[in-house]
């Protein structure tokens, strides 16, 4: 009889201090599972996790994707048979509409000196599907590759592409530096 | 007496439960409403359908090889039991060497291994001297590895990236895949010339060279044969900086070579002719002495693992090669950098499936 009143407290007390973890564990899993994205920060696609799966076109808010290729001068190999380019086996290695590998036509190919050529992304075209990123990818260096392009996103809380991105590979980085490049690259 | 002690504990339950229920369901309520909330900001997602067949990179047709075309079969093959291999060559006594991440495996002729040489850093190449020394080709650097496997030189190479080393005529000569020459040294390592550097004068273009993959061999005939992996072709060019010749074609078809890089590796046969390894497309083939086209020796659909990296898109795929010695008896060894093990192949004979 002496001991079941002691009992009832230290039940009542761990069961309340377990209720009110229990409150904080949901608490704080909800405040990180809608992590607020700070003003400071913007969504960006690392470019190593990238996958080219092709959802960056399909699940972004805006009618065209935000998301665009971006082209590293720098690193680009200037392959002969370019696959970023270049249908696989193309007709002809020239600018034909037939040898070209992007559907919308949205890379511009320039002849500098043989046997260079410069491949400029034209944003108004590219939808982000990624088919150039893939070819360079699976051939090439990665000098073709997608990014957010932050004149047109709109900066969604929660971007509806890095939701549906199998690889994870959206980031939050800082606005003040919102790309992650490789090399020095031009859009 | 159990039965007055179990009324107020009971309620005491019934409290305790309700507590944590309540908690729960307040953890709860506040996950939905920071997330109601939050999403409710955002622009809605429109439904969209899935990208039509023209926005998916296919190269399928390419990954079946024409049996007919198939001339080798493999032997048998063993691991390189290196993490990340990079490279291979044989030796004058037949042994196997694999470099790669952390050192060079020795292996002889039947992949049986022999010993291990640990090297800190990404050993990109490997060679061997007249005196059965060891080259080992790092960023920025050479070791030379004693026959007792003691470090007996460092030769260092400021932005020099050796990406494979050819001996004879008492010089090495070097692939810089970095400043796209190759590097001319003495047995010692001094500096003797630069071959294949661009200069428009003598109609010399300079190699092109997208990634680190870029191949020399000695050939018997006193020249070298280059790869200009970005030009997909392979030159003949002179130990005094020379281009004679070069061959190869850009395409995705069987006789070409496709994307950046290729062939990432080459070696000479017994018979003149050429083995290459190619990535991307995973393939062994054969040329003969002039370059045509003559059969293959792996096909793309012998490297499953390496198919599946690449068109998963992992970093590692893109930068990982297809790599081919040949021995002195004339087989073709492949390091296959995705599957990390060397494939002994030989000629089919009559009979053989």
């Amino acid at each position: 009889m002496a001991e079941a009143p002691g009992m009832n407290r230290r039940a009542l007390l761990s069961g309340g201090l377990r209720g009110l973890g229990l409150l904080g564990i949901g608490t704080a899993t909800g405040a990180l599972a809608t992590r607020d994205k700070r003003d400071d920060e913007v969504w960006q696609i690392d470019p190593d996790a990238c996958i080219q799966c092709g959802l960056c076109a399909t699940e972004c808010v805006l009618e065209i994707s935000a998301v665009k290729t971006v082209h590293s001068h720098g690193m680009c190999g200037y392959c002969e048979l370019c696959t970023g380019y270049f249908e696989p086996d193309p007709v002809n290695l020239d600018e034909g509409a037939e040898n070209q590998l992007c559907p919308t036509g949205a890379i511009e190919r320039t002849y500098i000196e043989h046997p260079y050529y410069e491949y400029r992304i034209k944003p108004d075209l590219c939808v982000g599907c990624g088919k150039c990123v893939k070819g360079c990818n699976m051939f090439g260096n990665g000098s073709l590759y997608l990014q957010v392009n932050h004149d047109r996103c709109v900066d969604c809380n929660r971007c509806a592409i890095a939701t549906a991105c199998p690889a994870e590979a959206f980031r939050l980085v800082p606005r003040s530096e919102p790309y992650l490049l490789r090399g020095k690259e031009e859009a | 007496m159990a039965e007055q002690r179990s009324e107020p504990d009971s309620g005491r339950r019934r409290l305790l439960r309700a507590t944590l229920w309540g908690g729960g369901l307040a953890g709860l309520g506040a996950l939905g409403g920071i997330g109601v909330k939050r999403l409710t900001q955002d622009p809605p997602a429109p439904k969209r359908p899935p990208l039509g067949p023209e926005f998916t990179y296919d190269v399928s047709r390419f990954q079946t090889s024409d049996p007919g075309l198939i001339q080798w079969r493999e032997l048998s093959r063993f691991p390189s039991g290196l993490e990340r291999p990079r490279n291979l060559c044989t030796t004058p006594g037949g042994h196997i060497l694999v470099c790669g991440d952390d050192g060079i495996r020795r292996f002889d002729a039947d992949g049986r291994e022999l010993g291990f040489s640990p090297i800190q850093g990404r050993v990109h190449a490997v060679a061997v001297l007249p005196d059965e020394s060891l080259l080992a080709g790092l960023p920025d650097q050479v070791q030379v590895i004693a026959p007792d496997g003691k470090v007996r030189a460092v030769w260092e190479l400021e932005d020099v990236l050796p990406t494979s080393i050819a001996v004879a005529d008492s010089r090495i000569f070097l692939a810089d895949a970095h400043a796209r020459v190759i590097r001319v040294l003495d047995l010692e390592g001094r500096p003797l010339q630069t071959i294949g550097q661009r200069d428009p004068d003598k109609g010399i273009e300079g190699f092109v060279v997208p990634s680190p993959y870029f191949c020399v061999r000695a050939a018997p005939d006193g020249l070298l044969r280059i790869a200009n992996p970005g030009k997909h072709t392979i030159e003949a060019w002179t130990t005094d900086g020379d281009l004679e010749l070069a061959w190869g074609r850009a395409s995705f078809a069987i006789d070409g070579f496709c994307g950046c890089c290729n062939p990432v590796s080459f070696a000479l046969l017994p018979d003149g002719g050429y083995v290459t390894g190619e990535k991307g497309l995973p393939r062994v083939k054969t040329y003969d002495e002039c370059g045509a086209f003559t059969g293959i020796v792996a096909g793309t659909e012998s490297f499953p693992e390496y198919v599946q990296a690449t068109q998963a898109g992992t970093p590692e795929a893109a930068s990982a090669g297809i790599y081919v010695v040949v021995d002195a008896a004339g087989r073709v060894l492949i390091l296959d950098a995705i599957g990390g093990t060397v494939r002994i192949m030989v000629r089919k004979e009559d009979g053989d499936g």
